[in-house]
């Protein structure tokens, strides 16, 4: 899909989550659906599979995570899934994100950690990410086994990491590429 | 002869109804000696007169011959040395130029056999060198393998005994670096 389009329609779910007054919850919502679309294969076959009918579709976005997200957002992402744009979900979930932290002056800091972190740490790495960017970020957190242990922090195109998985590659590059 | 003459002159002087005896006995009537004293000069002179002139212009004409004969033969003598002398050359000059000819073969093929035995051996050289190249690439390229085998494995290891061991509060400690850093990147 067209950068453009993917824009439109983060514009278009902005627009209805500030006309429902539910931008934060829905912003935040829908960027974890994106990163649970992205980490759960299952997810993903389900919903960008060409034989499966949309209904099928909708009903697994229920399945999995009715019970998780609020109703605003399973109606979004089955909008998103209903136009069978399901593959995008992550870009748009991402720009929709962006332009909402935009319209707070913000930008997005994607953190990913192996295990959760709390809210006390959460609000440590924003101020240190944002004095190290120069800019005024807001964190997001995304859940991620793969990394091992540390964060890895991606603001805009830069990208600070400091996880094990990361220094685990450096010793693997220094020791082969000789 | 004095004694001759001398007896002629005495014998002209006695008696001629001699009996002859001696030397006369010998010697012929005195008239008989001057006819034929005579008869002697006359042929003398003619003998000296046309016969000298046409034995000497004989004589002459026979040593020209000769001369000539003999000028003749020096210089037949004289053009067959030198004829020899061309042969001799020629011959040097052919040896010569055969020896030359054997000694250039000798050395094109000497030459040739150089060249050949050279091209051999730099060729040998060069399929030992690319041989030994080939191998030690061989032996790099397994080396590197080995080495790249053997860091994957420990690094997949590392990672294992890494993610069992890294429990809650090594996860706060990798975090609270990471935020202390981005401060020192900020510094």
């Amino acid at each position: 899909m067209p950068d453009d389009r993917i824009d439109g329609y983060a514009a278009a779910i902005l627009e209805f989550a500030k006309a429902e007054g539910e931008l934060a919850r829905i912003g935040d919502e829908l960027f974890r659906i994106a990163r649970a679309f992205e980490s759960s294969d299952e997810l993903r076959e389900a919903l960008t599979d060409p034989r499966l009918p949309v209904e099928r579709k909708k009903a697994v976005v229920d399945d999995l995570l009715g019970d998780k997200m609020s109703r605003l957002a399973i109606s979004l992402v089955n909008f998103v899934v209903g136009l069978g744009k399901a593959t995008d979900l992550p870009l748009i979930a991402d720009r929709l994100a962006e332009r909402a932290a935009a319209e707070r002056n913000k930008v997005i800091a994607e953190v990913r950690s192996a295990a959760e972190l709390d809210e006390k740490t959460i609000a440590r790495l924003a101020k240190s990410l944002g004095k190290a960017t120069g800019k005024d970020v807001e964190v997001k957190t995304v859940v991620d086994p793969s990394v091992i242990g540390g964060v890895v922090a991606r603001v805009g195109d830069v990208v600070i990491d400091g996880t094990v998985r990361h220094r685990l590659e450096e010793i693997r590059d220094t020791l082969i590429r000789r | 002869m004095l004694t001759l003459l001398t007896r002629i002159a005495y014998g002209a002087g006695e008696v001629v109804e001699e009996e002859p005896s001696g030397l006369d006995l010998v010697l012929p009537e005195i008239n008989e000696l001057i006819a034929g004293v005579i008869a002697f000069a006359i042929v003398f002179v003619v003998i000296w007169v046309w016969g000298r002139p046409a034995i000497n212009r004989m004589l002459t004409a026979r040593q020209d011959a000769i001369t000539g004969q003999l000028t003749a033969a020096e210089a037949t003598k004289h053009e067959a040395e030198s004829l020899l002398m061309d042969y001799k050359q020629q011959l040097a000059k052919a040896r010569e130029e055969a020896n030359k000819i054997v000694e250039d073969a000798r050395q094109s093929a000497e030459a040739l056999r150089t060249d050949v035995v050279g091209k051999a051996e730099a060729e040998a050289n060069q399929i030992v060198r690319k041989a030994r190249e080939e191998a030690a690439g061989e032996r790099e390229r397994a080396a590197a393998a080995i080495r790249d085998e053997v860091a994957a494995l420990s690094l997949e290891l590392a990672r294992r005994v890494v993610t069992e061991s890294v429990d809650a509060s090594a996860q706060k400690k990798l975090v609270d670096r990471y935020i202390s850093e981005l401060e020192e990147l900020k510094a």
